[in-house]
């Protein structure tokens, strides 16, 4: 079986799996990519990695890069002049509210499968395609219920396995009562990194707790549950709708529903601070922090990072237990 | 003083302005000495060097004065609009109203060059959390904020989807900071897919119907907006009309670039064909006399090739340069270091493409947003670069790098290796700040550099242009 890789949330693995073929999200980890065309100054570190995983990568069958940022549309580019693997740019509006751009998605999930096909995918009847879709919504499911048992990176972890191979994992936890300790903290911004679930142990190690993972690889980037009626009838409406519309990023124009979604689960969790993290040349999330702190009245700690190298590592390490402290 | 055409600066402008006066120069309203824009704090002009034609003169007056223009259509009762980021589409849709000025607030990106930083604009973008690894276009933050600078739109229209990062996050974060965006969306050109109906695009991209047909889409959107905020009715006529008159001043360019970069003496330098080029974009707030400046533009160049006079010598290396700058110097910096530019792609060659007339005007507009080079994938934009090097004969690339720009981490580099396959000529990528002064030195040395590597290669096929 062919694996797709990808990383954007709002690639659906359902419609990947739907077509016989292997989807993961990839969870990036060495920042250097070793591509002399991703060294240039002012490439965001994901980005960077990104470009290096995808053309080291020899177990892909196929790759799927979207346009929600603007440097992961120019990495395609570089990434299609640079290696063999099949690549395919998928086109995710940045505007939401109108049925053309909704329409759009559908759309672009539709050429999507006839690159999958291509790839020796299967077209979808709609019985599978709910049926996988019932799988994956199962499993996120679950996921979601451990949260309040497991330590943050635990969570993370078992959020990422699921990108990476779908509903067949299982995880499971011999906690029995909810965690209560720790001053509860939200992380909110970008992607993160393997090496960046760190950041989740030294808040803990000094005395925090996440309680909400908001960040693009965490909850925030998990589609919303499905409407298990309207999934019998039109699985990839709602399919489309629980993506397109579900999922909350920094892109969206304008982005108010982040801010939305926020709100409510920041007050759903009664988190008293904000780690705020982005990388270095990620425009789309650092222009948030500003607007970020004017809109809450809670403490942000702002963690830039340029990459994984060990004087960034003592320095989020100090900030953190700063920002403790200061929440103590 | 002389009429020879050449390159003075600010203070020989007075000189000369005195003497074309006395010589009876007739001048529009706007009209008057160069040198009083320095007392509204345009103070890079005095650094700078400028054509000494009358026509140059005229070109700098009708730039310089924009700020006035848009308060005067205030007062007069029109509508502002603030179009953001298309660089080119919506103006050509807001002018075909009778009482609708529009222009890009984009444009603040000059502001801290042309006011050597003293308006505190970069400051401001920085307070509100948009530091330098932004793009220069953060000024435009500060020029909200301090409305010192043009008055704040009636309505603001930003696109979004394929654009820059920086510029759709600074929109966004003004949008947080109480200003209501129009957002409207223009996907990520790409190539028609087998048995997929293609459309042709202005410059010569390709793309499918379908998106040709969602841009449209986008269109119709803004269009009933802008009719709200106008209450009038915007018919295809008057939309096709608006289309004629803008092609009118793409014409103009079109022929204006052919010949300037062709010649074999450079008629015109490369600071006032930028200013010209500008002007493609939103007319400068003024749709009929930018028809007239560009008009009259072009007929001094005429007369210059027709005598063979120019601004430079006749041996500068053929430059064709990528992306615009934000510091203006750097153009005649490069005229300096012996160069002269022939051919450029500043990000809106879909402002200066002919608008198709020959379908209905909604669409013609789609398409040619979708022709937007930022629109589509690097390699296109190189393929259109290597294009149109071949058109300009030019003889080396400058890929102007813009700090912080979301775009220029990763193009630079796919532009690059391009043209180098193609067209086997040199191509350097230099970055370049808002105010150059501090890195001139290295900037000079790597200008010299280029310039020095095309002369000491075989000229003879590239060098003599179709106008020589």
């Amino acid at each position: 079986m062919k694996t797709i890789i990808y990383t954007c949330p709002y690639v659906p693995a359902e419609w990947i799996a739907a077509h016989g073929l292997r989807a993961s999200r990839l969870l990036l980890d060495r920042v250097d990519c070793g591509f002399p065309l991703a060294g240039a100054e002012g490439v965001c570190p994901y980005v960077r990695s990104f470009i290096g995983e995808v053309t080291r990568n020899k177990e892909a069958g196929g790759v799927v890069v979207t346009t929600v940022c603007d440097q992961m549309r120019r990495a395609f580019d570089v990434i299609n002049r640079g290696c063999d693997l099949p690549t395919f740019l998928m086109n995710v509006p940045s505007t939401w509210q109108t049925l053309a751009a909704q329409k759009l998605y559908i759309d672009e999930l539709n050429r999507l499968s006839r690159f999958l096909i291509r790839l020796g995918g299967t077209p979808p009847s709609k019985d599978t395609l709910a049926t996988i879709m019932l799988d994956y919504d199962d499993a996120r499911r679950s996921v979601r219920a451990l949260r309040p048992y497991l330590s943050a990176r635990r969570y993370a972890e078992a959020v990422a396995v699921l990108g990476r191979d779908g509903p067949s994992e299982t995880v499971s936890t011999i906690a029995t009562q909810p965690r209560a300790d720790g001053i509860p903290l939200a992380i909110i911004g970008g992607p993160l990194m393997r090496h960046d679930f760190e950041v989740l142990d030294i808040v803990e190690q000094v005395g925090g707790r996440i309680v909400l993972d908001a960040t693009e690889t965490g909850e925030r980037g998990m589609c919303a549950p499905f409407d298990r009626r309207a999934l019998r009838s039109e699985p990839l409406m709602e399919l489309a709708d629980a993506y397109f519309s579900g999922i909350q990023d920094a892109s969206r124009r304008p982005n108010s529903e982040l801010y939305k979604w926020l709100k409510r689960e920041l007050a759903g969790r009664a988190v008293r601070g904000i780690i705020f993290r982005r990388y270095l040349w990620c425009d789309m999330w650092h222009a948030e922090l500003g607007r970020l702190r004017d809109w809450i009245d809670l403490p942000v700690l702002d963690i830039d990072s340029a990459g994984d190298n060990e004087t960034e590592r003592h320095r989020t390490s100090n900030r953190i237990r700063a920002f403790l402290e200061m929440l103590q | 003083m002389s009429d020879t055409p050449e390159r003075i600066t600010l203070e020989q402008w007075d000189l000369r302005y005195e003497r074309l006066q006395r010589a009876g120069m007739s001048e529009p309203g706007y009209g008057g000495p160069l040198s009083r824009h320095v007392q509204d704090g345009d103070r890079r002009l005095l650094k700078l060097r400028f054509d000494n034609s009358a026509a140059a003169l005229r070109l700098w007056n009708f730039l310089l004065t924009e700020e006035d223009r848009l308060h005067q259509a205030r007062v007069a009762g029109k509508k502002i609009v603030g179009a953001m980021k298309d660089l080119g589409t919506m103006p050509v849709m807001a002018y075909s109203f009778d009482n609708v000025v529009a222009f890009y607030p984009d444009g603040a990106w000059w502001i801290p060059c042309v006011m050597e930083r003293s308006a505190g604009l970069l400051e401001i973008a920085d307070s509100l959390g948009i530091d330098e690894s932004f793009c220069p276009v953060r000024a435009m933050l500060g020029a909200f904020v301090t409305g010192a600078h043009f008055p704040i739109p009636d309505m603001l229209v930003c696109s979004v989807g394929a654009t820059c990062d920086d510029f759709s996050a600074i929109a966004q974060r003004l949008n947080g900071l109480g200003y209501p965006i129009f957002w409207w969306e223009i996907p990520h050109r790409r190539r028609p897919e087998q048995d997929e109906a293609a459309v042709t695009l202005p410059g010569g991209f390709s793309a499918p119907k379908s998106q040709v047909e969602f841009v449209k889409s986008e269109l119709e959107r803004v269009k009933v907006a802008l009719e709200e905020l106008v209450g009038a009715e915007l018919d295809e006529e008057k939309l096709s009309a608006g289309i004629q008159e803008a092609n009118r001043v793409r014409k103009y360019l079109d022929e204006l670039r052919n010949l300037v970069f062709t010649a074999e003496r450079c008629p015109i330098p490369a600071l006032e064909m930028l200013v010209a080029e500008m002007l493609a974009i939103h007319f400068c707030s003024d749709r009929r006399e930018t028809i007239d400046v560009l008009k009259d533009l072009l007929d001094e160049v005429k007369v210059r090739i027709q005598a063979g006079h120019g601004v430079l010598e006749t041996d500068a290396a053929r430059i064709f340069w990528v992306n615009p700058v934000a510091d203006l110097q750097v153009m005649n910096l490069l005229e300096d270091c012996g160069g002269r530019i022939c051919g450029t792609e500043y990000l809106f060659t879909h402002a200066l493409d002919t608008i198709p007339q020959d379908v209905p005007p909604l669409e013609a507009l789609a398409r040619m947003a979708l022709a937007d080079p930022m629109a589509g994938s690097s390699i296109d934009r190189a393929e259109r670069i290597c294009a149109d090097i071949c058109r300009f004969g030019a003889e080396a690339v400058l890929i102007s790098r813009i700090p912080g720009a979301s775009h220029c981490a990763l193009e630079g580099r796919v532009i690059g290796e391009i043209v180098r396959e193609k067209l086997d000529i040199p191509v350097l990528e230099i970055e370049m700040p808002p105010v150059t002064d501090s890195m001139q030195p290295t900037v000079r040395t790597r200008l010299e550099a280029l310039v020095e590597t095309v002369k000491a290669r075989p000229r003879s096929k590239q060098m003599k242009g179709s106008n020589g």
